[in-house]
């Protein structure tokens, strides 16, 4: 694959003012503002709000930044798989020549670039604050530290490469946003809170990717429904990916430009 | 010569509509190429098809002698196209726009950039945003993207469109320079005039069909002539000349005859035209032979027009 094509698709991404600010402010700036907001309640009643950060702080604050990151991803996705066909640039660029399976090979490496960086900013910031201010909470450990920062970047990965795939199917941004929204922020927290939510919950992807997640982060996040086998948690994983990424591929090489 | 584009029987359909039907071109290396047609005559769908922006329902074609799409990447990397109109990422300035464009190249096309901005003016606005160009700056900033290519085969659909008279000039200047370079430029158009200043070899095409393709000189040579005849009598000479079975269409036209003779024997049939009226007794006081304008022809040629007219 083309190390040149994957850094223009950094550039076009990372060149778009509003979505980076929109990605920054769902992620990085939403860490700090949340945790300024737990420290003002601190300082302004210590008796009702004693604990700060520690890993209560932690597990809950990934919970939120898994959600709101996982919006940044989506935004980040449809930006690369629709992008330059909204623009009329996909057909400049299938002009030159270059195949088109090697122009939708370059967004994956490309939008991950983007879009990890990021989320990984985020979870930083998150991890800071949880040793900063842990009040009288203990400390994330070392060990979940790690394990947490690799499950959050497979989950933003994983929605990032589902958004990609959806939007070059469809080649539409504001359809593949608004479906993938829904499916998020709607379905999933609704499956999830189903006290018997039958077989089919097992193939909701924000279900599977939390089954992936350390038990530690399991004990403060509130997951609901986390029935499926590990086996079967990452065959839905890997069939939403083929399928998403597969289709993608598939509509980018096939459509008329 | 060889030929830089062919295409056999080539036919795009949409359901039951044949856009692009059997279309077999020829266009010759180093020349400035129109092809011509009424807007909906099929013009952009053949461009499309060549680039491998849409698959041809039937027929084979050639660019640069190879055949596509079979291989379609190699001889795209000598191809620098537009097709409609010039896009490009607004959120991006120009130099981004063709940094991308050049990533999808060879490598040394990123060497290439400065000089293709200055070739088409661009250098200054090189770094502003391309949302805030003009439809002219656009155009060249199109030009600029096909040149990363070093083309030997610029296809520009419609490169006029949405340009001032200045903007024309300068564009027309531009493309000149490119086939003075040995470049083949071929130019999509329904503007009859913008090819005739531009293009040394046409196709004229209508409803998916070329009806007629050629070097512009030739084409104007083999036209019809018109026979204008300023006489005595005009009426009575008119009725004389029906009677001969190589000429045709003669009426009378503001006190003159006018009257279509084949082009290939025009000069000779003037001749004889002129001894047949002295013989008769009429005055002549004036014979004019004219060939058919490009624009007669072309008018004649493309049925959508011919309807409306």
């Amino acid at each position: 694959m083309s190390v040149r094509l994957i850094r223009a698709e950094v550039v076009k991404l990372s060149t778009r003012r509003g979505l980076m600010a929109a990605s920054l402010l769902l992620t990085v700036v939403a860490t700090v503002v949340f945790a300024l907001i737990l420290l003002v309640l601190h300082w302004t009643d210590p008796t009702k709000h004693r604990i700060v950060g520690g890993i209560n702080h932690f597990n809950n604050g990934l919970y939120s930044l898994t959600q709101l990151a996982t919006m940044a991803a989506i935004l980040i996705g449809a930006t690369a798989g629709a992008g330059d066909l909204a623009a009329g640039f996909f057909r400049s660029l299938v002009v030159t020549g270059r195949p088109r399976g090697s122009l939708f090979g370059a967004r994956i490496p490309g939008g991950l670039a983007v879009v990890l960086p990021i989320a990984a900013a985020a979870y930083v910031l998150l991890a800071l604050f949880s040793f900063v201010v842990p009040g009288d909470a203990s400390t994330p450990s070392t060990t979940l530290l790690v394990e947490a920062a690799l499950w959050f970047q497979l989950y933003i990965a994983v929605m990032f490469l589902l958004s990609l795939g959806l939007a070059s199917l469809l080649g539409s941004r504001a359809t593949t946003i608004g479906i993938l929204a829904g499916l998020q922020l709607l379905v999933t927290p609704l499956v999830q809170g189903l006290h018997n939510p039958g077989v089919g919950a097992d193939s909701v992807l924000g279900l599977a990717l939390w089954r992936l997640a350390p038990r530690e982060l399991l004990n403060g996040a509130p997951p609901g429904h986390l029935g499926e086998s590990l086996a079967v948690a990452l065959v839905v994983i890997a069939v939403w990916m083929a399928a998403a990424v597969g289709l993608g591929a598939w509509r980018t090489v096939t459509r008329d430009a | 010569m060889t030929d830089v584009v062919e295409t056999s029987g080539l036919t795009k359909r949409f359901g039951d509509t044949t856009v692009v039907a059997g279309v077999d071109l020829r266009v010759p290396r180093g020349t400035a190429f129109g092809y011509l047609g009424p807007n909906g005559a099929g013009k952009t769908t053949l461009i499309r098809m060549l680039l491998g922006l849409t698959r041809p329902s039937s027929g084979t074609m050639e660019l640069l002698g190879r055949p596509v799409p079979e291989q379609r990447r190699e001889a795209l990397a000598r191809v620098g196209a537009i097709v409609d109109e010039p896009r490009f990422h607004g959120h991006m300035t120009g130099r981004q726009n063709l940094w991308v464009l050049a990533a999808a190249r060879e490598p040394e096309a990123h060497a290439r950039i400065d000089g293709v901005l200055e070739r088409v003016g661009l250098l200054e606005r090189a770094d502003d945003r391309v949302s805030r160009y003009s439809m002219g700056m656009r155009q060249r900033l199109g030009i600029a993207a096909c040149l990363l290519a070093e083309p030997e085969l610029l296809i520009l659909d419609e490169p006029m469109n949405g340009l001032d008279p200045a903007g024309m000039l300068e564009f027309r200047e531009l493309l000149c320079s490119l086939v003075d370079e040995g470049r083949t430029v071929v130019i999509s158009s329904h503007l009859l005039d913008e090819v005739e200043r531009t293009c040394d070899a046409i196709a004229i095409v209508d409803r998916g069909r070329v009806v007629l393709q050629g070097r512009l000189a030739d084409l104007r040579d083999s036209a019809d002539a018109v026979l204008r005849i300023d006489c005595s009598d005009p009426a009575r000479a008119a009725v004389l000349l029906r009677l001969r079975e190589d000429v045709a269409g003669v009426r009378e036209e503001e006190g003159q005859l006018v009257l279509r003779l084949a082009a290939d024997d025009a000069r000779t049939e003037t001749a004889a035209i002129a001894h047949v009226l002295l013989d008769a007794g009429f005055e002549l006081y004036r014979l004019q032979l004219d060939h058919d304008s490009l624009e007669e022809r072309f008018l004649g040629l493309t049925t959508r027009l011919g309807e409306a007219a």
